[in-house]
């Protein structure tokens, strides 16, 4: 073997395999009498060639992690160079923290399918080989980057998606993106700049919102930087060191230089409960999903904990196997479903009504937990009946707001914050705490209102027998009497609203199950652990959806407990686990540390910005001529878009047929950096070839939010296959070239230790700055990961559980009061009939009047409607739609019906995530793919299919028959004309050719009637995959050009999807912990208050398109042979039913 | 033709060669109810022995859902049409084997599938039986089902390949029970492909050979389980040696849960073959589809499964389950604790029933540092 080439050995691994092996060994035949080969057999040397088939010269560790959680350190098994088979390390279960902390070998393995089919990616034919330039950007750079009047390039060069793509160095691609970076914002600078940005047609406050900074055009994002907090969050370093180029740009000193703007993350993916930060000012609150075997219930809600969480399944399955009771809410039967003790089927997007039934029946029957929600929740405090705010303690007793003393500080001006790990405190500043004062209850014993400050939580709560229900009259000091009611009593009002009846109505949960399931949560008080998935999230009215749980959860105790707590999955963010990154992504670029013992000195330049307006065509949310977006929110145009690790932003973008016909042309530079030829390398004009995880030179860290490892990415000995750097040697190389092209050195100093072979020094720094890391060092836990073996996170306690130290310490939530907030008194929120928790409608995917509030006359809510924005009432375009706060009661509402059902688009159509990928990872790899639903096939016997698999929609069979579709059929389906797949289609041929989504159906019993569900996971068409699958012969649709392979013959599971603004995301005035450490401050906030986008609704047309029998004849195979529903031939109707057995009566003891 | 003794089926029944057992037999016992059909095991597999020229349709493990799910299509409906309705006659069975409803000329009744119906290999992917219409609630066994079903060869001990095969050129170890195809010696008749009943032989076009699951025996060889148990994450497989029932050890795992406990049942005993993958049957699923799969056990099985969170010992050896590579000869609960042993006794896993809770200290004042969980 050794003699041959690499190439040659990759091509005999591809190839021969066993085969070669299996024709030497029949060399050696002959043939002998057998007489019993159950008791022996002649000659058994052939085994040998097994045995050398399972052998491998050496093995290393390296550390898979997509944006799954879970963090797998594999084991990569090595034969000439060439990594050909991985494996789980079996080492999880000897991870230890500094104090002695041991956790057992039930962890592991962790490892997956994706995981092992890495061999087949690492060497795939997609993995981008070296450096490449999009010819016609190459152009552009190289004349000098030529501009129209307005500031415009010229169209000729910006063919994205269809262009030629020409092989560069690492050295080439880097100066032109410095080239490209530097001439955008200095065309963007200035009075000037600002010019003719408005000459372009951005509307005025985004373009104001520059600042007249040319750097605040260009966009970085480094993808879910958790997973990578130096490779993938060293763009936003990169995106400080901007100041530098806007200090030589516009001549400004250091202190009112800009850097560039970073985009969002973990709130672009959807991911971010919205409504979490509205209760608790914190991010989100979670727990570690091995937690559930403390639980005495476990509500899987919305969550496909069986699909998204395989590592941590079991966790669930053996916590059920003890007696923990699994119940399952879904929008389906889905593969949890099949694991719960109680099943229950929903409407999609209803949440927050269900949520609402279930208070209302703990509400109603007293059930609740009342220390709980005396100690720990605003319901007992009183609500202003006049203007629907808080009453204020100073307003009653006219004194000044209480000193705060509870694990808290006031910071005043000028006063030295200490950096995030090293705060213990609360911060906050003072003039919010003034703002906020304290507030009041009404003392049932005394008959008298009482002030209580946000000291007065847990076992400092002073609440002993506050008013719950009813009505009182508060004399202010001035004499003036008002009307008041607590909190509890204006939600209890609002809540009956939905009594079981109303809730199966708007829910389709039935009703019994409903007043069970509220009876089983309220029996054992902090006993019962939610685990809410991103389902529910993806609707328009998650933040009502997480508003209304938490209020279910409070109510029955459960929030912040070991065993009773409140859980969002989706996605690995929680960067503030890692609270010193700051000295990583922040330090000064005015002022480097070159000393790798000394620490870095912080000082932020970049601006955060929410990538939903990008999404949103660029522009932020007018209701009329009224600007929703908050100031703190304001985006500024988009004109230069460089991203690491992110397929989310581009390629699977929401309405990503919109965003790449009618966005993307105003943008100026698109640069990705790619392992493998993703459909964002499609789009881009410059992709540069990183290293995959197993050819890491720099080592890395992470953490997760769903279990307690610290894990590193430890350096690999296996030699780079190809011409690529690792992610942060881009963002170095880079760095040289502006520091040539500016002369200002300091852009190159930034990464010195990037290029020394440092890093981790700057991986040390962050673990000394974190409160959750210090004390380790990073040259132990490579060590430890090069074994196989991660550490624990100091968090307080293992499993984490968020709202411990609330719960526990009487630590204040980080809110106004304190307390855990039901109600929202803020203006943003009681003009849109939020104050209190309620449910809207879906936006899209519902079949009544898209987002109406589901209200009865209430005397609190007083939601602004359309008019009071000079909007026509019945005006339900989308754009109006989104701040369009219209509030019905269940009856009035269930006689509407979503305005484009007379058309026949009747179906929701919901795009979740599935085992087969984490998010696009890595399901074009064939092993993979094949396994991907029903429609795999490795040979491609039909060749319309685009690739060995593809995608397909579920649907009822009642529902697909009633359309004349059969099982396998091909079908288009079509959402909103007004703007999907792309705003202008009807003029625009060229493009709605590979835009249009064309699929397989699947009759799918598992779904209700009306819902129909395409998985979220699959490469969508482009135009050279379309134009691929017409040219070749063998009909793959595969980019002529660039290898890219898609798996839709046209448009994707986005041709239905957009992305949508919610006002309440978007407040100036929310309160909220900053992203790292302990101050609370207000308004926007990346990731934390910010829009989410609901990409999860549409509703859709479903036609049919062409048979699904091979070659466009007849039925699909498997229908045909009558083994798929409503299809069933007689043989498959009696193994239905059991029937080819008899006599097998139930034994002794069994039941039916 | 020869008369062996079948426990599974509580007699004695007609095989081509006569009894003959392994030293010890490779076994194993699969918990439906942790399957999440990830296919980590499939792909284990593959990419350790199948990823060549040939090879590409083959799953030696595969994972299809139940009851619309089939690799190949219709594998196990297509044998139960050719054999008709049998009965059980309490836990003896009365109907026949597929070696007694052999045609004439035949050594098994079987049949061979097309190339095509290896296409759609997950075909039935969580398609459930029943279906829903609206919304629903589900409690106990589901009114809307399907379940995971993992499956590798079941290394029999009445082989079905083994026995068609004209040139003998299938073999069961001795040393272990693995059976094997003798890739020196195949010609390629693929009568193996058509016997057996689980369609757990491929015919690969490239070697001309016939293809099965070697149980990794290089793995077991060095005491290792094979791939698809270490790379299972549902932890739902269990790896190890089991003896008849009258030599049953509560001490052996496999022994404990198939024997004493009487929770894991074969896959089709009906069909005659004694497998050695014996499954805990799913809880959400109705018992007449059960009994048809797992045979007149099920009552029981289910009964022992749900009965866990009383029976430490249960649960306890469940836990254990994909906690370490290492096959576990041994087994003992110590309280809170479940161990593991290897063949010479020595302890080789110990895991807890329930994962260890930490609880740190809110400041650390050593490194001056406060521990809290929101950062």
């Amino acid at each position: 073997m050794k003699e041959l080439s690499r190439r040659e050995f990759l091509e005999w691994v591809g190839a021969a395999g066993f085969s070669a092996f299996a024709l030497s060994a029949s060399e050696a035949w002959s043939l002998q009498a057998i007489e019993n080969p159950l008791a022996s057999y002649p000659k058994r040397d052939w085994e040998k060639v097994y045995r050398d088939l399972w052998k491998s010269d050496s093995t290393f560790t390296f550390l898979c992690a997509p944006n799954d959680t879970h963090n797998c350190i594999l084991n990569a098994f090595v034969r000439d160079g060439v990594v050909t088979r991985i494996g789980p390390t079996m080492k999880y279960g000897e991870a230890t923290d500094l104090y002695g902390s041991k956790v057992s070998h039930r962890w592991d393995p962790r490892v997956c399918q994706k995981g092992l089919a890495l061999t087949r990616r690492f060497y795939g034919d997609r993995r981008v080989r070296y450096p490449m330039v999009r010819k016609g950007f190459k152009a552009w750079v190289e004349k000098g980057f030529p501009r129209e009047k307005d500031g415009r390039p010229p169209k000729e060069y910006f063919n994205r998606g269809r262009d030629e793509w020409l092989r560069v160095t690492h050295e080439q691609a880097a100066d032109m993106v410095a080239a490209a970076l530097v001439n955008i914002a200095t065309t963007y600078s200035g009075e000037n700049g600002q010019k003719l940005l408005m000459q372009q047609g951005y509307e005025e406050e985004i373009v104001q919102a520059t600042k007249g900074a040319g750097t605040q055009v260009l966009k970085f994002r480094g993808g879910m930087p958790l997973l990578g907090l130096t490779r993938i969050f060293g763009m936003y370093r990169l995106a400080n060191s901007m100041a530098l180029l806007d200090h030589k740009l516009r001549g400004v000193s250091p202190d009112e230089a800009l850097g560039g703007r970073g985009w969002d993350n973990y709130s672009w993916h959807t991911d971010l409960p919205p409504g979490h930060p509205m209760v608790t000012g914190q991010q989100t609150v979670e727990f570690d999903l091995h937690a559930v075997e403390q639980a005495r219930m476990v509500i899987v809600w919305g969550m496909n904990w069986v699909t998204t969480k395989m590592p941590d399944t079991h966790w669930l399955t053996e916590a059920r196997l003890k007696g923990t009771k699994v119940v399952v809410i879904a929008c389906e039967y889905s593969s949890t479903s099949i694991k719960a003790d109680d099943a229950i089927v929903v409407r999609p997007g209803t949440t927050p009504a269900l949520a609402l039934g279930l208070c209302n029946v703990i509400m109603r029957e007293k059930l609740y937990d009342a220390d709980y929600v005396r100690r720990f929740t605003d319901l007992p405090l009183l609500v202003r009946a006049d203007n629907l705010k808080l009453l204020r303690a100073e307003e009653v007793f006219g004194d000044k707001p209480a000193a705060l003393k509870n694990q808290t500080k006031i910071i005043g001006k000028g006063d030295k914050v200490p950096p995030p790990g090293a705060q213990t405190d609360m911060l906050i500043p003072e003039g919010l705490r003034e703002a906020w004062g304290d507030f009041v209850w009404w003392n049932r014993k005394t008959s008298r209102p009482e002030a209580i400050s946000r000291d007065q939580v847990g076992k400092f709560s002073p609440l002993g027998d506050p008013l719950l229900e009813g009505a009182v009259e508060v004399t202010l000091k001035d004499g003036k009497k008002i009307a008041c009611r607590p909190i509890f009593d204006v939600i209890l009002e609002y809540a009956k609203h939905f009594d079981p009846k109303t809730t199966e109505e708007i829910t389709w949960a039935p009703a019994p199950a409903i007043e069970s399931l509220a009876r089983e949560i309220a029996k054992v008080p902090g006993t019962t652990l939610f685990a809410v998935g991103m389902g529910p999230n993806q609707f328009f009215n998650n933040d009502n959806k997480d508003r209304t749980q938490f209020l279910l959860a409070a109510l029955t105790g459960n929030i912040g407990k070991l065993a009773g707590n409140i859980g969002s999955y989706a996605g690995n963010y929680r960067v503030a686990m890692f609270n010193g990154v700051p000295q990583y992504i922040n330090e000064n670029p005015f002022d480097i540390e070159l000393d790798g013992a000394k620490p870095a000195r912080p000082r932020q330049y970049w601006r955060p910005e929410s990538a939903h307006y990008y999404n949103h065509e660029d522009h932020p949310l007018k209701m009329g001529k009224t600007m929703i977006t908050g100031k703190t929110h304001m985006p500024t145009p988009t004109k230069s878009l460089w991203f690491a690790n992110a397929n989310s932003i581009l390629g699977n973008v929401k309405w990503h047929y919109n965003t790449v016909v009618n966005v993307l042309p105003k943008i100026e530079m698109v640069a990705v950096q790619e392992w493998w030829w993703s459909t964002s390398c499609e789009w881009a004009d410059v992709v540069l070839a990183v290293d995959s995880w197993a050819e890491l030179k720099h080592p890395d860290m992470c953490c997760s939010v769903t279990n307690p490892f610290l894990t590193v990415f430890p350096r690999t000995p296996l030699e780079r296959p190809f011409e690529t750097r690792g992610d942060i040697e881009c963002l170095a190389l880079v760095g040289k070239k502006l520091a040539q092209r500016t002369g200002d050195r300091r852009f190159a100093d930034l990464w010195k230790f990037v290029d020394e072979g440092k890093v981790e020094v700057y991986l040390q720094r962050i673990l000394d700055f974190s409160s959750t890391t210090k004390g380790y060092k990073f040259s132990d836990l490579e060590e430890k990961a090069k074994k196989g073996i991660p550490a624990l996170m100091m968090t307080r306690t293992n499993p984490k559980a968020v709202g411990y130290e609330q719960v526990y310490d009487s630590r204040p939530w980080y809110t106004k009061t304190g307390r855990l907030e039901f109600y929202r008194e803020e203006d943003e929120f009681i003009d849109a009939g939020e104050n209190l928790p309620v449910h809207r409608e879906p936006i899209d995917s519902t079949f009544y009047e898209p987002n109406v509030i589901v209200a009865p006359p209430h005397p609190f809510i007083k939601a602004k409607g359309p008019e009071a924005y000079g909007v026509k009432k019945d005006d339900l375009s989308n754009e109006v739609r989104q701040g369009r706060n219209v509030v019905k009661t269940w009856e009035e509402t269930k006689k509407t019906v979503h305005p484009l059902a007379k058309d026949g688009y009747k179906f929701v159509f919901h795009t979740p995530k599935y085992r087969h990928g984490a998010h696009t990872m890595p399901i074009d790899t064939d092993m993979v793919a094949m396994l991907f639903g029903p429609f795999g096939d490795i040979y491609r016997r039909d060749k319309r299919q685009p690739f060995v698999a593809e995608g397909y929609v579920d649907i009822h069979p009642d529902d697909a028959k009633s359309l004349g579709i059969e099982d396998g059929d091909y079908v288009w389906i079509d959402s909103d004309p007004e703007d999907r797949p792309f705003r202008g289609w009807k003029k625009n041929e060229k493009d709605y050719k590979f835009a249009r989504l064309l699929c397989r159906a699947r009759y799918y019993p598992g779904t209700p009637r009306g819902i129909t569900r395409m998985w979220f996971n699959m490469y969508g068409a482009t135009p050279g995959s379309v134009e691929g699958q017409q040219s070749r012969e063998d009909g793959l649709a595969k980019n002529p050009r660039s290898g890219y392979q898609a798996m839709f013959r046209s448009g994707s599971h986005q041709s239905a999807t957009r992305g949508w603004l919610k006002p309440t995301w978007m407040t100036d005035s929310l309160v909220r912990k900053d992203l790292f450490g302990h101050t609370i401050n207000k308004g926007f906030l990346p990731d934390v208050h910010c829009p989410t986008g609901a990409p999860r609704e549409a509703i859709v047309k479903i036609t049919k398109a062409e048979p699904g029998g091979l070659n466009a004849k007849g039925l699909w195979r498997p229908a045909a042979l009558g083994l798929r529903p409503k299809y069933e031939r007689k043989g498959m109707k009696e193994y239905l039913a059991g029937k080819f057995v008899g006599g097998a009566a139930p034994q002794k003891g069994g039941k039916k | 033709m020869a008369r062996v003794y079948n426990w599974q089926l509580g007699r004695e029944m007609s095989y081509w060669y006569p009894e003959r057992r392994p030293k010890r037999q490779f076994a194993a016992v699969f918990d439906t109810n942790k399957c999440i059909a990830c296919q980590t095991c499939t792909l284990a597999c593959k990419t350790t022995w199948t990823s060549g020229k040939g090879q590409e349709y083959m799953l030696w493990n595969n994972v299809e859902t139940k009851p619309y799910g089939f690799y190949p299509l219709g594998w196990d409906l297509n044998l139960l049409e050719k054999l008709g309705a049998q009965d059980w006659d309490g836990g003896q069975y009365a109907g026949r084997t597929i070696f007694e409803a052999a045609q004439p000329g035949e050594r098994v009744l079987g049949w061979r599938p097309e190339d095509i119906d290896y296409a759609s290999p997950n075909v039935g992917e969580d398609d459930c039986a029943g279906g829903v219409e609206k919304g629903a609630h589900f409690t106990g066994v589901h009114n809307s089902w399907f379940f995971y079903l993992a499956r590798m060869c079941n290394h029999c001990t009445y082989p079905a390949c083994l026995s068609s095969c004209p040139r003998s050129a299938i073999y069961k170890r001795p040393e272990d029970g693995i059976v094997l195809i003798d890739q020196g010696s195949c010609r390629g008749y693929q009568e193996c492909v058509k016997a057996c009943p689980y369609k757990k032989t491929f015919f690969n076009a490239m070697t001309g050979t016939s293809e099965k699951c070697i149980a990794c025996f290089p793995k077991i060889e060095s005491g290792m389980q094979p791939q698809c148990f270490v790379n299972c994450i549902g932890k739902i497989r269990f790896a190890g040696w089991i003896s008849r029932p009258e030599s049953a050890r509560a001490d052996n795992p496999i022994d404990f849960l198939v024997h004493v406990k009487k929770v894991a049942l074969p896959l089709f005993p009906q069909f005659g073959l004694e497998p050695n993958v014996y499954y805990i049957p799913p809880m959400n699923v109705p018992r007449e589809f059960l009994a048809q799969m797992f045979g007149p056990g099920v009552d029981q099985a289910l009964e022992a499964y749900r009965n866990a969170p009383r029976d430490k010992d249960l649960a306890g050896l469940l836990t254990l389950f994909g906690s370490t590579e290492a096959i576990v000869a041994k087994w003992k609960r110590v309280e809170e604790q479940v161990i593991g042993y290897d063949e010479s006794g020595k302890e080789i896993i110990r895991v807890p029933l329930r994962e260890p809770t930490h609880i740190r200290q809110a400041f650390d004042a050593a490194r001056g540092v406060a521990r809290t969980n929101v950062s």
